[in-house]
């Protein structure tokens, strides 16, 4: 357990008392303050693993991307060796960003600024006018790469972190990894993206996005109210009813490090598709009935490759929809009922990089596995663009809602109201769940979210 | 991300240039100031009576790219809008019948600037294609910064009777960072 360490912020308060435990409330300008926002880039930004991409966005040797963690720009770069790295995109000699464009291919980044020039792995190369040594005698060439975070690959997705000497990605995964390789580790070839991602800014402090990814299942029945009253629920279960109540029953498996998801109950779903009682029915069954999002039938003899048993069981019958990995991911496996009474699932991943205490960026990948063919990646991408990210019609709601709060939370008087998160989960786990974690079993409630905050609290307060 | 896709969907053969003045270019941009005052004054459901049923509307990525590579600057395969006749109504049908489409309403407050319009003939003589530029302006509530949405729409209309029909819609943005929370608003 990590020691509190006592920090105290510049009005008196001490940091500990952001997040009040006993009656579970956070304190609202942790949504708006330049102070935490600054702590929050070292002690959160600086120890956590960061989603950057996915591996195929840069297939080649020489390919890269340019990305944030945190509020540092980095270059992802695979190298000649094969392997991607990810390296502060900062010139050691002065200051200068090194890559000023968003996406390319070279073996040599150069910074325009005196010529000081990197290998795709950070490695310095050397400095325009080799016999003058124009980088000096003092530091040897080894010292003067760029700074590397270390990296990691997890179904592809590329993460990475400052903290070279703390938690592997599996330990910061925890028990939630069992539930995550459900999405990312369950076939042959893996997912892709099916271009570069989408960004813009939201006027928003990136936690207002942070808190909701931790499973916000709630706010689906009022804020995305459109979805029952002419969207894609508009025909399914009670007969045309409004009410998205019922699809919001589940499982919520929330994580000591933050981490959290939403599984949500198939049984109406493959009910509808099969005509047939979900209870009655095989694993196999359920599978051939309502494949899992992105994945055809011919695909299914995968899953047993790569998951067990009692994995194949909770995909069936509640897989992880959406749900968030700490501090700023999402991402949403979801099943999404057509027009002709079938089922299209679209497979998303989203990043909500800080810009300041009031400003984040959006950053939305729309992943299919490399398998699908064609007609089901280009179904895919249209229906992930007019739901979700940019003009997606459901984000488009959320992105719109998230300014208000960090708004709230620059009054003198709004700062010092709080989140509350005392809708309580009294339930445990179903009967015979056979996956691990902190489980609960019934309406969507506040403990994803609050366990969200409970780590959040425990890093801005670890002693350094 | 294949060679097809940085090419725009449903593109039209282009022709010889309209005139500026000519009978038909009038038309046009009477059309497209029409266009802007129905979006503006958020007559969704007039300016849905506009879209022809094989409509294509898109807005494509923009990255940031070295001089040498502008062509990679637009990018089609995930976009920003990515739409048919079909989703376009559904949009609207969103925005105007249901009471819970927040990202609009209350609504924004918009100015859509048409201006530079160019119109060529095409390989059919009902379509004509359309380059114009755009700058929209978006408040909301009661926010002081205002959210401008600036781009090139690449359009091609199709003679209906007096008036036109929308075929097809690319605006091509000029961010590659969009400095507005949404495209809950048409372009």
């Amino acid at each position: 357990m990590l020691t509190k360490a006592s920090y105290t912020l510049a009005d008196g308060t001490p940091l500990s008392d952001l997040v009040r435990v006993p009656t579970r409330e956070v304190q609202m300008r942790a949504l708006s303050d330049p102070e935490i926002y600054q702590l929050e880039m070292d002690r959160v930004f600086g120890k956590t693993w960061l989603l950057l991409g996915h591996e195929s966005e840069v297939p080649n040797s020489g390919d890269f991307v340019v990305r944030d963690m945190g509020s540092d720009s980095v270059i992802v770069a695979r190298a000649k060796d094969g392997n991607i790295h990810v390296s502060l995109n900062v010139c050691p000699h002065r200051g200068m960003r090194i890559s000023t464009v968003d996406a390319g291919n070279t073996q040599i980044h150069k910074c325009i600024y005196h010529g000081w020039a990197f290998k795709p792995s950070g490695e310095f190369i050397g400095a325009p006018v080799e016999k003058e040594c124009m980088h000096g005698k003092m530091m040897p060439k080894e010292d003067l790469g760029l700074p590397q975070a270390r990296v990691t690959l997890y179904g592809g997705i590329i993460f990475a972190t400052w903290d070279l000497e703390g938690p592997s990605f599996e330990e910061f995964l925890g028990d939630a990894k069992w539930y995550f390789d459900t999405l990312f580790e369950r076939s042959d070839k893996g997912l892709e993206v099916l271009g570069p991602p989408q960004r813009f800014i939201v006027r928003a402090n990136w936690k207002a996005a942070g808190e909701q990814s931790a499973a916000d299942g709630y706010h689906t029945l009022t804020l995305h109210r459109w979805l029952g009253e002419v969207g894609n629920y508009s025909k399914s279960g009670d007969g045309g009813s409004a009410d998205l109540s019922p699809e919001m029953y589940g499982v919520e498996v929330s994580s000591p490090h933050g981490h959290a998801l939403r599984c949500i109950d198939l049984g109406r779903k493959i009910k509808k598709l099969s005509g047939l009682d979900p209870a009655e029915l095989t694993v196999d069954q359920k599978l051939e009935a309502l494949p899992p999002p992105g994945m055809t039938r011919e695909m299914l003899p995968q899953l047993r490759k790569h998951l067990s048993e009692e994995q194949l069981e909770v995909m069936v019958s509640m897989p992880p929809q959406v749900g968030g990995i700490f501090p700023n991911v999402l991402f949403a496996f979801v099943y999404i009922p057509q027009a002709d009474g079938s089922v299209l699932g679209l497979t998303l991943l989203h990043a909500y990089v800080p810009k300041g205490p009031d400003q984040l960026e959006f950053v939305n990948w729309v992943l299919a596995e490399k398998d699908a063919p064609q007609e089901l990646k280009d179904r895919m991408l249209m229906q992930s663009i007019q739901l979700f990210g940019t003009s997606g019609m459901v984000e488009q709601d959320d992105s719109d809602t998230w300014p208000h709060m960090t708004l709230a939370a620059k009054g003198a008087r709004g700062r010092r109201s709080t989140l509350k998160y005392q809708a309580v989960y009294e339930t445990g786990a179903p009967a015979g769940w056979p996956g691990p974690g902190i489980v609960n079993e019934g309406f969507t409630k506040d403990d994803t979210q609050w366990h969200w905050w409970l780590y959040w609290n425990e890093l801005m307060n670890a002693k350094a | 991300m294949s060679a097809a896709q940085q090419v725009a969907e449903n593109a039209p053969v282009i022709g010889n240039p309209i005139p500026v003045g000519a009978e038909v270019y009038n038309r046009i941009v009477g059309f497209l100031y029409q266009e802007a005052t129905l979006l503006d004054t958020i007559r969704l459901k007039e300016w849905g009576a506009t879209l022809a049923p094989d409509l294509v509307y898109t807005v494509p990525l923009r990255q940031t790219r070295p001089m040498s590579q502008q062509a990679q600057s637009v990018i089609r395969t995930v976009q920003h809008y990515h739409d048919n006749y079909r989703s376009i109504m559904g949009r609207i049908m969103r925005l105007t019948e249901t009471r819970s489409a927040w990202a609009e309403d209350p609504p924004s407050r918009t100015r859509r600037m048409v201006s530079n319009v160019q119109v060529f003939a095409t390989d059919r003589p009902d379509e004509f294609a359309v380059v114009s530029y755009l700058l929209l302006t978006r408040s909301r509530f009661d926010f002081p910064d205002m959210d401008v949405i600036s781009g090139e729409r690449n359009d091609l209309l199709r003679v209906d009777g007096e008036g036109f029909k929308l075929v097809r819609r690319e605006v091509i943005l000029d961010q590659a960072v969009l400095g507005t929370p949404n495209l809950a608003i048409f372009l």
